[in-house]
Formats: C-alpha cells, structure tokens, sequence
C-alpha cells in the first residue's frame, strides 16, 4: 500500500530534514507510528498523502509513483484515496455536521454528489453515534462528536488508505477509544490500510506494527 | 460549481453581520449616484413638464423662484402678494386669458387654492365624481388630498389658522366639498381648490353675519343712529356659507385692491405673449412676469451642479469602501488560512479553491447589485413624490 | 427565434393594450368642465331682456337660455347648483351688471366667459345709497346700497347693452360676423324706434308728474325726463292705509295723475286710486320671459299705455 524508497525531505536550508531510504507499509496493515515532537512524523503522513513533495526518492501510495502526478492529479487521487484525520478535527465552522461529512465532495469535480452520497453519509453519522447532530454547527458539539464528524468524512468515500495524525489526541479516555474503535473497525472490516500518528503507549495494542520515527530523524548539524 | 457555491454561500449566511455590512457598502455605493440620478431626472421631468405647461406667471416684484414654487408647486411660503388688479388689467388687456391664484391657506396638510373656473380646463383636470364648485364656500379637491384627508363629496374640510395661536387672525372656514378630482399625478392632485373669493373670505376680507337691522341681531348693535349701525364684538360672522346664509356674505372695498400671490397668464398667442412681457420691463413697475420654464431651468441647473458634487464624494466614498472591502477580504483570507490548508490536504482542488472564495465575492457584489436596483425602482416609482412633497413644504 | 420572440412580442402587445385601455377608460369616466367644442354657440343671460337681444343676433347659430324661473324676479332669483353648472357650461354668460342678480358676486363662474354688458357704459349708472350703514370692525361705515340695475329702460343704454352683447358673440363666432352684424342692425333700429316713441310720449306729458309703483324706473325717468316720484307698491297686494296716507301726502306736493305699476294692480287698488284722480298704467320692465309676446311686444304695450293717459 505505501512504498517509500530513498527519499530525503528537507525544509529550508537544511533546518529540518528526513531521510527514509526505505520504509514499506501492507495492504491491510495497521499501522502505529511513534516517536519524539519534530521527529517528522506529520511530515511523513504529508509525503505518503502526496501533500508535500520530498527533494529526491520515491513515495509510492496505494500502487501510485505520486512524482508522476502533477498537483491537481495528486489531489484527485488523494481525495478518491485517502482518508486524512487530524488531531486538531479541521471541520469547517460555518457548516454543519452533514455538510461538513459532504465536503470532499463539494471541493473535487472527481467526485459526484448524489442521493446515495448523502444517504451513505448520514448513515455513517448514525454509525458512530451522531447521527441525531446532522443539523448542528461544529461550535455546538463535544471535541469528541467533532472528531467523530471528522472520521465520517474521511470515511465517506471509503478510501483503502486511512492516514490519521494524531486523531485521539484531543480527547477524553473515552472518546480516544471509540474513535479508534471507528479507525480500526473501518479497517478491518474493508481490508483498508491504516497508518496513525500517535503519542498515546496505551493505544498501541490495537497496531499490528509499530513504527519507531526516532530511527529516520535527521537533523542538520 | 455548484458545491463552489454552496460553499461561498454558507460562509457569508454564517458571517451574516459581515455580510451584511459588506452587501449593504456596495448597495449604497451603487444606489446613491443611480438613484439621486433617477430623482434627479424625474423631479427634472416632473418641474419641468408643470413648467413647459405654465406659459407665465405675474406677481409682486420679489423672488422669482418663489413665485414660481407657490403658484406651480403651493410651496407654503407664500411670494410677495399683488392684486385681483393684476389679473383684471391682463384680461382686459386681451393679450391672455389671466387665472388668480391665492395659495396662502392650508387645511391640516394640504394647501387651498384659491383661483377661479377657468384653472382647471387649463390644467385638463377632470371630475371623477361630484360637480366643479358653484356657490362661495364649495371646495373641490384632489385625488390624494380627498385620500390623505379621508373625505369625499358631500364632507366638508375647514381652513387651518395661519399660525399656531391665531387668536386675531384667520377664523377657520369650514368649506363643502363638491367634488373630487380625477388624479392627475401633479401637484393638484395634493390640492383643495376652492373660487378665489372663498380664499378671501378665509382671511377675513370678506364675510357674513347677521343683518344688523333685523331686531334678532340687536344684542350686538353697539350704537345706532338713524343712518349707521355700529356692531359690537359680539356680532356673530358665520364660519360656513350655506344656502341660507350666503346672500350675506359681501366684501368690502374695490375687489380689485385685494390680494393674490400669483397670476397665471395664458397668452393669445406668441405676440400677444411678448407684448405683455414688455409690460413688465419697466423697473418701476411694482409686478414682475416670470417664465416658468426659464426658473426651473436655472433651478435644474444647480440641482445637476449639486448631483454632480455628490456624485464626486459618492466616488470617493466608493473608491474608499472597495479599498475597505478588499483589505477585510484579505484580512478574512489570512484568518481563513486554516481552513483553505484543510480543503487543500482533503484533496480540494486549488481552481475550487479559488472559485468558492470568488463566489463569495461574486455573490456579495450581486446582492448589493440586486438591493440597489430594487431601491432605485422604488426610487424610480415613489422618488418624485416624495420630492413634491419636500418643495411643497 | 421566432418562437422566442413571440412569448415577448405578446407580452408587450398586451401591456400596451392594457395601459392604453386604462388610460382610456379614465378618459371616458371624466367629466369635461367646459361645454363640447363644436359651432353652435350656447349663450345663458341673467335677465329676459339680455336673452331677448342675443336671440335676435344669434339667429339659428346657437341657443340661448335664461334659467330663472317664470314666477319669480330674476334680480332677486337664487340659482341652484344645478343651474350654476349650466351657467358654468355655457360659452357664453351676459351679466347686466350695475349690481342685477346679486347671486353672481358669490358664485363661481367661468370670468374668461362672463360679459358685463353695461361695462363700456358705467359712467352712466345711476348709484343708489341705501337707508342705513352699518360699522364693524376696522374698516369702517359701509352701505349694502348700489346701483339702480333696469338699464334696458333706457332704451339708448339698451342699444349699448345690445352692442356688447353683439361683440361678444361676434368675438365668438366670428365666421359668422356678417350675419350677426345684420341682426344687430334690425334689432338697433327697433330700439331706436322705442326710444323716439318714449320721447315723444315723454315729451306730449312734459312736466306732469307721475309716481311709480316701485323704485325700479331710475332709468325710464332719467332718459325720458320723466318727473316722478317712488313709492313701495306692489300689484297684486293691497296697499294698507298707511300706504294711502303716504300715497295723499305725496299727491299734495306731486299732484300725479298716473302711477306706473311693473304689472296689473288688483282691481280695488285701480279704482281707489282713480277716486284720487290717479290712473293706473302698466309699464312692466320686461325682466323675466312674458307668457305671449318678447320683450319688444312688452315695450311697446308700456309705451302704449302711457301713450294713452
């Protein structure tokens, strides 16, 4: 599902800089990945998801050579692909539940719209518990309602690679393993890839392998 | 496209104050210049046409815009009065027909004009039920005065006093309305026309009362010798002329001593016209003819000057509300960066991007288009009534 | 493109229609305030003898009228509105002037329209004081006097007033000058024969004097050099006693064998004055429409009758 070769990514003149000369995630697998603030693992995500583009190497994702996408393409593919979830929820403040759950689809001509959109996204909410908010503004939900209207819409268009920076770290005990319990089930359930960002030892039993990013930090001296 | 939209117009109904503050800046910024233009052109249209209709206007010496605003528009303040003589000298002149014109008087809010039968055939204005006023005392009125007033044929309306304590001046005379006039979507339209003679007798030049010689009148005789009765303050003059009593009602004096604000002197023909101008070179002449036409022009003129002006700090403004505008949209921009990185990493296209934060721009200026044109169609619908209704007052 | 065009070809056609309709409509549901524009000339007099002089002239080229009903005197009639807006109508409206028909002071009429005929001639009317002033407020004595108004007894100032009458409908309707002139002419000379027939009956009575029954033949007495006195007579009322009384003391200093009255004097009042040596003659100035006869006939039985004494 991801395949990184040789890759160097550096910020500036040097102040930041990862180098990955291989690093391979399965279909299916789920993945937890560790290690100290700054270490590059958001940065990692970003690469994989094609949002930043490393200095020289390869990042294949989900079959795809992401340097052979121009931009538009790379996010076409992303949005068709890939289900991101951020620590910090990143929902839209003046729509509410559903219309945040649609976005992908209101921002890509990739994709269509339709009645059976609408029908699977509010289904998703009722999934995982909300679907009683649809008509909600964000400002009028718990921080773990906001998360959970987040996973719905990564989830929406069943993306095979799930990449979740941080998703629990927001939350409450409880709400940290519900939402995971969403991650993980929407994983093994469709054979989808998962790769999360967490600080969180306590979560790390759900993970089939753990990737310690301490081991591809580079710094400039 | 249209999730571009949805987008756009989710944020705006969110940030509805900013909003609204942003529609309404571009509203004003486009309906002030447009609509002062409409009003501009239609009070023109309006002035002028009540003008182009007017051929000429006798008065005292004074200001010719005011005689011209009383006499076409009953503006309240009253021109420097001339005489019934005036208006005598020009019918006998046989160079134009000559129509008085008292307007001095109100009744609440609407001005009584005093003038004779031959006004309205020359304004073409029409009944559209009763008949034109036939004894002293009769009013017909205006469509929008019989409206405003809320009376009709067969009520009766009574003269204002001239000021707030009146206590020696205008007694209030109580007038029958005998008929109300088609509209005619001018100034009459706002107007009691009642026959020159009852415009005097509201002042007071003439009146009625009791016969003093008959003995039911002796308790206000105050003196009497065997060829004069002198009244005392107690004789009752009447406030309304009816059937009965207005045989008597008189005037005293020379009628052609008393007062007009205005004569409307309608010429034979262009020489007939010319000569009566010349009448009226002389500077020691103590009356002035005026050409309507060429006071609204000159008034005109400095109303376009004045629009002009506006139309320059409107600009201004203008210039300083977009610059306003576009720096909050950028501001916005910075504090929306979040947001735009979001859609950006989802997998947003970067053309959507841009279009919805467009959109929002598109549909804040076709609000405030949309806005601005409905207030210049009402504008354009009630502006040059509302204007009357300020010259007039 | 014809099919887009068609929607707001129909579109327009139908407002206009409508717009038209409405304008039309509200046309059509006014009242004119002035009679119709054709030929024929209306004219509406305030007394018998001015409708009497403008049918002569006007001839078959218009139409006079003279509302004032038949019983009553038409220097003291009050019209109604209705007979006002009939004034009102008309193109043209002849006034008598010198203070007759005191109703036309407080009413509105149409001033572009309203001929004084005695206007040109006012130098010559005879002003009368009245009994009694009265004062109040500022402005000091006034009378509610006048002006005696029978003009047309003065069959000179009648031919006066016939001239003004004759300019104004020839002002009128002056495609038809010619013919209006002519009538006036024929109408001049009857009046010119009136006057000579009352001079040479003023004349063959020289200085008798004679009383009239009412004050309303200022005019006849001032022409015709007639030597009378007034009193307040009426026809068909009996004098009271008071009245023969005065009636003897005034025969003391103006012993008068006639009494003009303005119509037929009841039976008792004819006799009892001829017991006084006074006879009665009928001289009735002619202010309304006669049951038989025009004004001309009333004139000549005047004259006739005095003629006779």
């Amino acid at each position: 599902m991801i395949e990184i070769r040789n890759m160097l990514f550096q910020y500036g003149e040097g102040d930041f800089r990862l180098d990955v000369p291989s690093l391979q995630v399965a279909s299916g697998e789920r993945v937890a990945v560790v290690g100290p603030s700054g270490s590059g693992k958001t940065t990692l995500l970003n690469l994989v998801a094609g949002i930043a583009r490393p200095q020289s190497g390869d990042v294949v994702t989900v079959g795809q050579k992401l340097a052979d996408l121009d931009d538009g393409a790379t996010r076409n593919f992303r949005i068709r692909n890939i289900g991101l979830v951020f620590q910090e929820f990143e929902l839209l403040e003046y729509l509410d539940v559903l219309d945040n759950v649609l976005l992908p689809y209101r921002i890509n001509n990739s994709l269509e719209l339709d009645s059976q959109v609408r029908q699977r996204a509010a289904e998703l909410l009722k999934s995982v518990g909300i679907g009683h908010l649809r008509d909600r503004l964000p400002d009028h939900l718990s921080q773990g309602e906001r998360q959970r209207v987040a996973v719905c819409r990564a989830l929406l268009v069943k993306p095979p690679l799930l990449l979740a920076d941080e998703p629990t770290g927001n939350l409450d005990p409880a709400n940290k393993g519900r939402v995971l319990d969403i991650l993980v089930d929407y994983a093994a359930a469709n054979d989808a890839t998962l790769v999360t960002v967490t600080h969180d030892s306590n979560l790390l039993s759900r993970f089939e392998r753990v990737i310690d990013f301490s081991d591809f930090l580079g710094r400039a001296g | 496209m249209s999730g571009v939209l949805y987008l756009a117009w989710q944020y705006l109904a969110y940030n509805r104050w900013k909003t609204t503050i942003l529609v309404g800046s571009i509203m004003l910024i486009i309906y002030l210049p447009v609509g002062l233009n409409v009003v501009v052109e239609q009070s023109g249209q309006h002035l002028n046409a009540r003008a182009q209709a007017t051929p000429l206007l006798v008065g005292a010496k004074g200001s010719p815009l005011e005689l011209t605003l009383n006499t076409l528009y009953f503006s309240l303040d009253t021109p420097e009065l001339t005489t019934f003589r005036e208006a005598t000298s020009i019918a006998e002149s046989g160079l134009a027909e000559a129509i008085p014109m008292y307007v001095r008087f109100r009744s609440r809010s609407q001005p009584i004009i005093g003038t004779s039968f031959e006004y309205f055939a020359f304004r073409g204005l029409t009944l559209a039920d009763g008949r034109m006023p036939a004894l002293l005392g009769e009013a017909v009125l205006g469509a929008t005065a019989a409206e405003t007033l809320g009376v009709g044929v067969g009520d009766a309306v009574v003269s204002s006093p001239e000021t707030a304590f009146d206590l020696a001046g205008i007694y209030p005379l109580k007038m029958n309305i005998v008929g109300v006039l088609e509209p005619s979507f001018t100034s009459d339209d706002n107007a009691i026309f009642v026959d020159v003679k009852t415009a005097w007798i509201i002042e007071g030049l003439g009146h009625g009362h009791q016969d003093l010689a008959n003995p039911d009148a002796s308790s206000a005789v105050l003196n009497r010798t065997a060829d004069n009765i002198v009244a005392n303050a107690s004789l009752v003059q009447f406030n309304e002329i009816t059937v009965d009593n207005i045989e008597s009602f008189h005037f005293h004096g020379n009628l052609d001593g008393y007062p007009l604000t205005g004569v409307i002197a309608v010429p034979n023909d262009d020489k007939s016209g010319v000569i009566l101008m010349g009448r009226y070179l002389d500077s020691e002449a103590n009356n002035q003819n005026v050409r309507p036409r060429d006071v609204v022009e000159e008034l005109l003129d400095t109303i376009l000057t004045i629009q002009q002006f506006i139309v320059a700090a409107v600009f201004i403004v203008a210039v300083a509300t977009i610059a306003t505008a576009a720096l909050v949209f950028l501001l916005s921009l910075r504090l929306r960066r979040r947001e735009i990185d979001t859609i950006g990493k989802i997998g947003g296209g970067r053309w959507h991007v841009a279009s919805m934060l467009l959109a929002e721009i598109v549909i804040v200026l076709v609000l405030g288009c949309v806005l601005a044109a409905g207030l210049t169609a009402l504008t354009w619908r009630y502006g040059s009534a509302i204007i009357e209704s300020v010259v007039m007052a | 493109m014809r099919t887009t065009i068609a929607p707001w070809l129909a579109t327009l056609v139908v407002v206009a229609v409508l717009t038209a309709c409405t304008r039309e409509d509200s046309q059509n549901k006014a009242t004119t305030v002035a009679g119709e524009a054709n030929n024929s000339l209306t004219v509406v007099t305030v007394n018998y003898p001015l409708a009497y002089f403008a049918e002569r002239i006007l001839g078959d080229y218009g139409s006079v009228s003279f509302p004032a009903p038949a019983d009553v005197d038409p220097a003291y009639w009050s019209p109604e509105p209705a007979d006002i807006t009939a004034y009102q109508q008309a193109d043209l409206i002849l006034l008598n002037g010198a203070g007759y028909a005191a109703w036309v002071a407080n009413v509105t009429l149409p001033r572009s329209r309203l001929i004084d005929t005695t206007i040109a001639v006012r130098d010559r009317l005879i002003p009368i004081e009245s009994d009694v002033t009265h004062t109040h407020g500022p402005t000091g004595d006034h009378s509610h006097g006048g002006t005696a108004f029978t003009t047309w007894l003065d069959f000179d100032l009648a031919a006066a007033q016939a001239t003004a009458v004759a300019d104004a409908i020839v002002a009128a309707r002056s495609e038809h000058e010619a013919e209006f002139r002519a009538a006036f002419d024929g109408l001049a000379a009857d009046l010119e024969a009136l006057d000579a027939d009352l001079m040479a009956v003023a004349e063959a009575l020289g200085d008798q004097p004679v009383v009239f029954s009412h004050p309303v033949y200022q005019y006849l007495e001032r022409r015709y050099n007639l030597q009378a006195i007034s009193v307040h007579w009426e026809p068909d009322e009996l004098p009271e006693e008071a009245q023969w009384r005065e009636l003897q003391s005034v025969l003391q200093r103006h012993p008068a064998k006639i009494m003009i009255w303005e119509a037929e004097p009841l039976g008792e009042t004819r006799r009892r004055l001829a017991e006084l040596g006074v006879q009665s003659v009928v001289f009735s100035p002619g202010g309304n429409r006669p049951a038989t006869g025009d004004w001309l006939d009333y004139m000549k039985a005047g004259i006739a009758s005095l003629r006779s004494q």
